[in-house]
């Protein structure tokens, strides 16, 4: 297991120096560096200046290296555009309500999803089946911008009830939060039913009747433990949804974070931000594959075999 | 009919000495096993009349989906325009099967050429195994789940110009860690056949094995693999043309529709809620095909 987790560990460095390497070469290939010379005339000492300020005088692997220093000291480098600000700048204050957002969109999954899951799986092709799996089928099919606007259009104009947009009271938060958190909540539905209705046929569940413990207590200890791991390791593709569903949600309820402003940096060609903004995601959902394929062999032992 | 056959008594089956024995090969199997599941089948007829829906509309409809009458503009749904008109006063019956057009298009373009990737990936990383079998699934290990959008977006940005190829180039660039795990996976499977065996020890060469042997065997998987992916590609392009970085005008797709219905929602929901729709009803049934082709080719992995 140690082994394991040692080689694991140790294939990340490579993975997130490529993935590194691979958006920075992509970034260079954009048209429109806002330093060429075809795009407005500066003095010539002047573009120098910025050159050597944004170290592109140098070559290539030279400024690799050096971005990758940066991003291991957490220094994503300046802003092109705005002057007095760095991508650190902007990181830290649009990112927590990122997290925050992604977080109660996580938790609305966990909290109807998970159950959904469950009892769905005790009644199979019970009412409550149906009317679930026909949910989770609904909720992976519906384009989040459709979900979104027709919550503002009913809930927000015609009830008057919450918000339209904005990122302040638990208000604003809510409708947001529900539109992300739906595909997770879809996916968790079937996905545990799907565990639950395989465990439910296991031998130790038949023995674990036979001898007599009470329903509950098998259902409680035996399947469910089993049937949730699942749950913890789908927490990081369930991360790249996330993130994807980010831009949209953030977009259409103007919610400050990092979704949004990725779209803006990109409009912008503020390409230092786009650059960090991607590789600080890409980062993020390896090293949260890393800790769920950890958590996988300590929650189940029988992978640790398999995939040393 | 002349010289009548002896006649086959009572209660024996119908195979008789010497009649060919009805064969029936893996597909014939799988498409039985298909209509059986009236679910699939229900999803994919509705399937193909989307589909066709979006070839036949543009051609025999009376109204030019480019012509700008604005005492037309945001009419609700008519007998003389099904699904209402814009902001102006286009219709939309005629235009969301134009916009059908590219949404698929792209969606089917961009899974093929994802299916393309995995495939060669996959089928490198599985058949020369060892080392660099392990290399090449470390760094997979590693991607799980990496969003596809932003690197669209930037893969977008460089190519500098949004077009029906630029999409597809922009949503493949991300998304085949999945389908390249599976044909690996499928290709390990398939290598410890006997007949692999015995075509390695008659001789045939690797490139021989791999593509007679083993990748004909991976089609089943993949046909599945067609419609797993087509709802992620359609749902990116819808979202990235939404987001205002993918199709632009004159042309349109279902996303860039629902963008331009975003402006007007709240007086006219229907702009938004028309080609929000049909993607939800093409992703819906898209995913009934894939659980209903898993059933009929392998079903093994059938749910229960």
């Amino acid at each position: 297991m140690a082994a394991y987790i040692i080689r694991r560990v140790i294939w990340t460095v490579p993975v997130v120096l490529l993935v590194i390497l691979v958006t920075f070469l992509l970034m260079r290939q954009i048209e429109g560096n806002p330093f060429r010379k075809t795009e407005r005339a500066v003095p010539a000492a002047v573009q120098e200046n910025l050159e050597r300020k944004f170290k592109l005088d140098k070559p290539w692997y030279v400024q690799y290296a050096q971005y990758v220093k940066g991003v291991v000291t957490l220094d994503l480098g300046p802003s092109l555009v705005l002057r007095d600000r760095s991508v650190n700048d902007i990181v830290k204050e649009q990112f927590p309500r990122s997290i925050e957002l992604g977080l109660y969109a996580f938790g609305w999954a966990v909290l109807f999803g998970v159950p959904a899951g469950i009892v769905a799986a005790l009644r199979p092709n019970s009412r409550f089946d149906y009317g679930a799996m026909l949910f989770s089928n609904v909720g992976f099919a519906l384009p989040n911008f459709l979900v979104a606007t027709l919550l503002i259009y009913y809930v927000s104009l015609k009830w008057g009830l919450l918000p339209t947009s904005g990122w302040e009271s638990w208000k604003h938060k809510l409708l947001p939060s529900l539109t992300l958190g739906l595909v997770p909540m879809a996916y968790f539905a079937r996905l545990v039913r799907g565990t639950m209705l395989e465990t439910l046929q296991a031998d130790y569940v038949r023995t674990a009747k036979a001898k007599g413990l009470r329903w509950r207590r098998v259902v409680g200890v035996h399947v469910l433990r089993n049937s949730l791991i699942p749950v913890v390791t789908a927490a990081a593709p369930l991360l790249g949804y996330i993130i994807t569903g980010s831009f949209i949600v953030e977009n259409i309820f103007a919610v400050p974070g990092i979704g949004r402003y990725y779209v803006t940096a990109v409009s912008a060609r503020d390409y230092s931000v786009v650059m960090g903004l991607t590789v600080l995601l890409s980062i993020i959902v390896i090293l949260a594959n890393l800790l769920v394929d950890v958590l996988y062999g300590i929650l189940d032992p029988r992978t640790r075999e398999a995939r040393t | 009919m002349s010289a009548a056959p002896l006649p086959i008594p009572a209660g024996v089956s119908g195979v008789s000495a010497g009649a060919p024995i009805r064969q029936s090969s893996l597909w014939q199997d799988a498409w039985r096993r298909y209509l059986r599941n009236r679910g699939a089948v229900l999803a994919g007829g509705i399937f193909l009349l989307i589909v066709g829906y979006c070839i036949i509309a543009p051609i025999v409809s009376p109204h030019d989906p480019n012509r700008v009458h604005f005492p037309d503009a945001y009419q609700g749904p008519s007998w003389s325009h099904p699904f209402g008109t814009d902001q102006f006063g286009r219709d939309l019956f005629t235009r969301t099967a134009l916009g059908g057009r590219i949404s698929i298009g792209i969606g089917f373009g961009a899974t093929l050429a994802i299916l393309a990737i995995g495939v060669v990936y996959g089928a490198v990383s599985g058949f020369v195994g060892g080392k660099l079998d392990n290399a090449m699934m470390r760094f997979l290990d590693a991607l799980y789940g990496l969003p596809y959008l932003p690197f669209a977006i930037l893969a977008l940005a460089i190519i500098g110009t949004v077009n029906f190829w630029t999409m597809v180039v922009a949503l493949s660039i991300a998304s085949w860690f999945i389908t390249a795990r599976v044909v690996r996976g499928q290709i390990l499977t398939l290598k410890e056949n006997d007949y692999v065996r015995a075509a390695h020890a008659v001789g045939l060469r690797s490139y021989a094995i791999l593509s007679r042997h083993l990748l004909p065997n991976t089609l089943g998987i993949l046909v599945i693999t067609i419609f797993l992916e087509l709802p992620g590609v359609i749902l990116g392009e819808a979202f990235l043309s939404f987001l205002g970085l993918g199709i632009n005008p004159p042309d349109a797709s279902w996303g860039s529709m629902a963008q331009d219905g975003r402006d007007a929602y709240r007086a006219h929901p229907h702009l938004i809620v028309i080609p929000s729709l049909a993607i939800a009803t093409l992703v819906l049934c898209a995913n009934f095909v894939a659980d209903g082709l898993r059933d009929a080719l392998d079903p093994r992995t059938r749910e229960t």
